[in-house]
């Protein structure tokens, strides 16, 4: 009998020559992608995990089994009453956003494991879609206990199949970057960047703060899953390797593309979580703090080692990087009735704790957040739409999201006529990631276009109880209804 | 009707402007300061920009030449003096 580790070279390594078919028939450029390679250029390929099946179906099955231990200890519904409110709603974001993604991820997975380059790159890509399999079945389950609770938990599985908003703009990217990308684009875009990257945020850094606001439930399930995350991540690498080697400018096309994209969803699921929806008690740093530790050295150190450079618009990151989530996070509450969870407003302390941590840019928000405040304090309790946006916000062609990138002294919106339309975009990036492909995203509707052509009412109320999929019961509102220790009426 | 694209300065978000010919200048920024005004508490002297040039506040969208999806940015008379004087 052969030994493991003897063994898994011969059952990883299965390519062949093929004699009556051209390899380019076996993996044409549309599925595999490019550049388009005889199989000698990946030949190479190799992943640090080199895990089996046999190997792999054990694991996870003790991971599974850990998982509804703590489950049936602290993940009922009587358990959510426990924790502060502004954390569940963390909870609601995370989980109307993520789960369903990703589904669509078992599809790029899949894609790869039959039209990768290599073998094992291909037995690599197989356990990532079981992986991504797991990482929706867990989420829906144990989030369908909580709808009994709470309705907003509805929207765990309802999300992706509404035409709220922040859904399209997901399914705009997600759409692309797990569904319709080539193996190659796939690799690089979700296993590089996506995963190595930004899913840390989510996966490690919330964890962290569930862990600091006592929900060991959330923990468990994240680290869970950041588990497989960080092994199948591991596709990304040797694929850019090669890729970088025959055709550099490509491989920095896509990192620099999937970067500024991933990097706009993250602002706002993982940003609004960390700084203002989690307790100033359980926060241990600021969303910037994590994004500097686990996006911006982490992969600058590995472009570099591939001989790629940074984005051309580093310094717009940076910029945003201090601004884009605040400039959202205020947006989104004064729009709060068109999402499924509840905001929570910034008292004196949360405000002294961003001033601390964003002393570059945050004073711009403090003139907002008075504002916001000192209409609290002439409105009864619970009286949202006092305290609301009525004109409808307007969208990105790219991303989709609302026009709130640059800083509140200077939105950097941009506008750009094409074939007879005109188009808007939130930021330069945008705009450069739309030229770069204009014929793959011109013909989408953002949300304005919709109402402009009679697809989507212009009333804001009939926009978001027709359109976005929301009612009395489950669209956001102040998670305290506006009564907060520290706020004062200046009526009884 | 004419929909714009609408940025107040001190706003976190643009808004959707609708617009008539006959609306004068003033109008359009006064409407869009108002609806920011949960953000934005409004402020007295604010210009229209259009293409980096202040539109005069006696001038229609008409004059203006305002065309659909056209961006308008709203500032403070006062700011829009300093950045010309720098």
């Amino acid at each position: 009998v052969l030994k493991r580790d003897d063994w898994l070279d011969l059952a990883r390594k299965l390519d062949w020559e093929f004699s009556y078919v051209s390899e380019d028939q076996v993996y044409p450029e549309v599925q595999s992608g490019r550049p388009s390679l005889p199989h000698a250029a990946w030949r190479d390929w190799d992943e640090p995990y080199r895990t089996s099946y046999g190997e792999y179906v054990a694991q996870q099955y003790t991971k599974d089994l850990s998982v509804f231990a703590v489950r049936e200890a602290v993940g009922k519904a009587d358990d959510l009453a426990r924790l502060p409110a502004g954390w569940i709603n963390a909870l609601k974001l995370h989980s109307a956003t993520l789960p369903l993604a990703e589904f669509a991820a078992v599809v790029g997975n899949l894609r790869a494991a039959r039209f990768g380059r290599d073998s094992a790159w291909r037995t690599m890509a197989t356990l990532g879609a079981l992986d991504e399999l797991r990482h929706t079945q867990i989420p829906l389950l144990l989030m369908h206990e909580l709808v009994r609770r709470d309705i907003q938990f509805d929207w765990t599985h309802k999300f992706y199949h509404s035409n709220n908003w922040v859904a399209i703009a997901a399914r705009h990217l997600t759409d692309e970057l797990l569904l319709t990308s080539s193996a190659i684009e796939f690799a690089i875009a979700t296993n590089f960047v996506f995963e190595t990257g930004f899913t840390n945020l989510q996966f490690i850094g919330l964890s962290a703060l569930a862990h600091g606001v006592g929900d060991a439930m959330f923990e468990k399930m994240v680290g869970s899953i950041q588990s497989d995350e960080a092994r199948h991540s591991q596709i990304g690498p040797p694929v850019l390797a090669v890729v970088a080697k025959h055709d550099r400018a490509y491989a920095q096309y896509l990192l620099d593309k999937w970067f500024w994209r991933s990097w706009l969803l993250f602002a706002i699921v993982t940003g609004f979580s960390m700084d203002y929806l989690t307790p100033i008690e359980g926060r241990s740093r600021s969303f910037k703090e994590f994004v500097e530790e686990w996006v911006i050295d982490q992969y600058l150190r590995t472009i570099e080692d591939y001989g790629l450079e940074r984005p051309w618009y580093w310094d717009i990151f940076l910029e945003s990087l201090d601004h884009y989530h605040h400039m959202v996070y205020a947006s989104a509450y004064t729009y709060r009735a068109s999402v499924w969870f509840d905001f929570v407003l910034p008292g004196p302390r949360e405000r002294a704790w961003l001033q601390q941590k964003y002393p570059r840019s945050w004073g711009a928000f403090e003139p907002i957040w008075d504002s916001i405040t000192e209409r609290w304090r002439e409105t009864a309790p619970g009286n949202d739409f006092a305290v609301h946006g009525t004109a409808i916000v307007t969208f990105c062609d790219l991303c989709q999201l609302v026009l709130s990138n640059g800083t509140p002294q200077k939105n950097s919106a941009t506008t750009l006529d094409r074939e007879g339309r005109r188009y808007i975009f939130c930021s330069a990036p945008c705009r450069w990631i739309f030229e770069k492909e204009p014929e793959r995203y011109a013909n989408h509707k953002d949300v304005v276009k919709r109402v402009l052509a009679g697809e989507a009412p212009a009333n804001l109320i009939a926009l978001v109880r027709r359109y976005f999929g929301l009612d009395y019961d489950s669209w956001g509102k102040d998670a305290y209804r506006g009564v907060y220790p520290w706020l004062a009426r200046s009526k009884p | 009707v004419i929909p714009l694209y609408g940025f107040l300065e001190g706003d976190t978000v643009g808004l959707l402007v609708l617009a008539s010919e006959e609306d004068s200048i003033e109008e359009l920024g006064r409407r869009l300061s108002a609806s920011a005004s949960v953000r934005v508490r409004p402020k007295r002297d604010l210009v229209v920009l259009h293409d980096g040039r202040v539109l005069p506040n006696g001038w229609t969208v008409r004059d203006a030449g305002l065309t659909a999806l056209d961006r308008i940015d709203v500032v403070s008379r006062a700011r829009e003096e300093r950045s010309h004087s720098s």
